[in-house]
């Protein structure tokens, strides 16, 4: 039963005891407490980033040479440079820039930047990816769905997307766990992710221990994202 | 001739790829309830005069008009009028075509092939859209495979699908496009059949072929095409029994 797990949870049961003798139970909760936070980080920049990198993909293959031109553009400057200077630049310097023109101080809270620069990040990737989805679909499809007078939006939602979705799942798989270790970039700019509180712990206590445990969580929450993206291609793709 | 009648007609047509004169000046017409079937060599134009009609392609120089109603005028290089983008895509609704890949949408049963165009193009209910789904799907002999996805479907039954699908939309006309030249030769008489049907119910139809007997027996009329241009047209009997040109003569020759 769930009472009897709760009941050894407890302080002083047996299991809080092992835990305890191992790693105290205040570390437990700083882990837990980074943990959050990184899958915070990740979930709302891939949702966001999900929908920019769609627009973006749409943009760079639409017949539009503005709007070509300029997805291009965004794609070329953000696969480009580093994430961790573009977390920097979003903190940082933005904040500054807007200090020098205007004479107003502009204040960021920390963690929508750190969300913000991953979520520009990752739509730049996820827009290639999504592109590529869309263009391996057979033009076959958009023909039939033209001559059924659809119009070109609703043979991309209707038709062209829905068939991309089980292609592009396994390079989303990736970027995804990218993203998910690429959040601990954000401790330069004082988000206490995963990461960083293992990195506190490990150099207050001394105890080299800390950093494997991170490790392990790491590892853990990338095998668990890897596992379910396996078996939402495999729903998705049912049809074959 | 009465206007009207036309369902399809085609003026002073001309269509390049880049340097490649693919349509030269063809001057063309389907009057309603005809099978016209389109023969000639590969590379002749068939194809792509049949996707000019519903804007697969643009024209480069002419004037379309389907159903009395002008769906593409260009002359020269230049737009001489723009055509309102909403009123082109609902003349072309109603053009069906069906394709010789079949192109079917792998991600839908059957039955939701046959009722995607109708729900979404001209917002019919779900219930109503498959109640005409599955007597169009009846119709073409497939009921029993309503809730199967195209991979699961041999090539007959999903070109079947295929021109269920089109006829969904209540086209006025039907386009095929060698709509058996991707079959296994066993699986080419069940498509013809259904064709056959859909010709003696009275459909218009514009039929790019290689099947010289469906042609012979189903067919008003018989346009031969090469390298471009119609270069000569007639009853079946004339063209299969009396052609006049030499190069049909050698194009019959090479199919017999
Ligand atoms: N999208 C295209 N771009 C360039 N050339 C094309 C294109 N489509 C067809 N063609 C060329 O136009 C000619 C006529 O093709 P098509 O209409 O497909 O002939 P058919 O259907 O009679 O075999 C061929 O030479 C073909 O290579
Ligand atoms: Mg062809």
């Amino acid at each position: 039963m769930n009472l009897n797990m709760l009941l050894l949870l407890n302080e002083g049961g047996k299991l809080y005891q092992w835990l305890d003798s191992y790693v105290n139970m205040t570390k437990v909760s700083v882990f837990a407490r980074g943990t959050l936070v990184t899958l915070e980080l990740t979930l709302l920049s891939m949702l966001l980033g999900t929908v920019l990198g769609m627009l973006i993909a749409l943009g760079r293959i639409s017949r539009n040479k503005i709007l070509k031109t300029v997805t291009w553009v965004y794609v070329w400057i953000f696969r480009g440079t580093p994430l961790l200077l573009q977390i920097l630049i979003v903190y940082l310097a933005i904040p500054l820039m807007y200090m020098d023109f205007t004479g107003m101080p502009l204040r960021i809270d920390p963690f929508m930047a750190a969300i913000f620069a991953l979520m520009l990040n990752t739509a730049a990737y996820l827009a290639e990816i999504f592109r590529a989805g869309i263009l391996s679909i057979d033009k076959g499809q958009l023909e039939a769905s033209k001559a059924l007078g659809m119009s070109y939006t609703q043979a991309m939602t209707k038709v062209i997307i829905p068939q991309s979705v089980s292609r592009v799942i396994p390079p989303y798989s990736n970027e995804f766990i990218m993203i998910l270790k690429d959040t601990s970039l954000t401790s330069v700019i004082g988000i206490t992710e995963l990461y960083r509180e293992a990195s506190r712990l490990a150099s207050g206590t001394g105890d080299w221990r800390m950093v494997f445990i991170a490790a392990g969580v790491y590892l853990f929450l990338t095998t668990i994202s890897t596992f379910v993206f396996s078996k939402v291609e495999k729903r998705t793709s049912r049809y074959l | 001739m009465n206007k009207n009648a036309h369902m399809i007609k085609v003026e002073n047509v001309d269509k390049f790829f880049g340097d490649l004169h693919v349509l030269k000046n063809i001057d063309f017409e389907v009057i309603k309830g005809e099978v016209v079937c389109v023969i000639g060599p590969s590379g002749s134009g068939k194809s792509t005069l049949l996707r000019c009609l519903n804007h697969l392609e643009r024209i480069t120089s002419g004037k379309v008009y389907i159903d009395g109603e002008m769906v593409d005028y260009r002359v020269g290089d230049k737009d001489a009028m723009k055509i309102d983008g909403s009123k082109v895509t609902e003349m072309c609704s109603e053009l069906g075509m069906v394709f010789q890949r079949f192109n079917l949408f792998p991600h839908k049963t059957a039955l939701g092939n046959v009722t995607l165009a109708p729900m979404i193009v001209r917002k019919t209910d779900k219930q109503e859209a498959e109640k005409k789904g599955m007597e169009l799907l009846k119709s073409v002999g497939l009921e029993s495979k309503r809730d199967e996805y195209p991979a699961r479907l041999s090539g007959g039954q999903q070109q079947r699908v295929a021109i269920a699908r089109a006829m969904a939309m209540d086209p006025k006309i039907l386009l095929f496009d060698e709509p058996t030249s991707a079959l296994d030769p066993e699986l080419v008489g069940e498509v013809l059949e259904v064709m056959k049907k859909l010709a003696f119910s009275g459909m218009t139809m514009m039929v790019v072929t290689h099947e010289m007997g469906f042609a012979r027996d189903v067919a008003d009329r018989v346009v031969f095409m090469d390298d471009g241009s119609v270069i000569e047209e007639g009853t079946p009997e004339e063209i299969f029994g009396n052609p006049k040109s030499k190069r049909l003569k050698e194009f019959l020759a090479l199919t017999k």
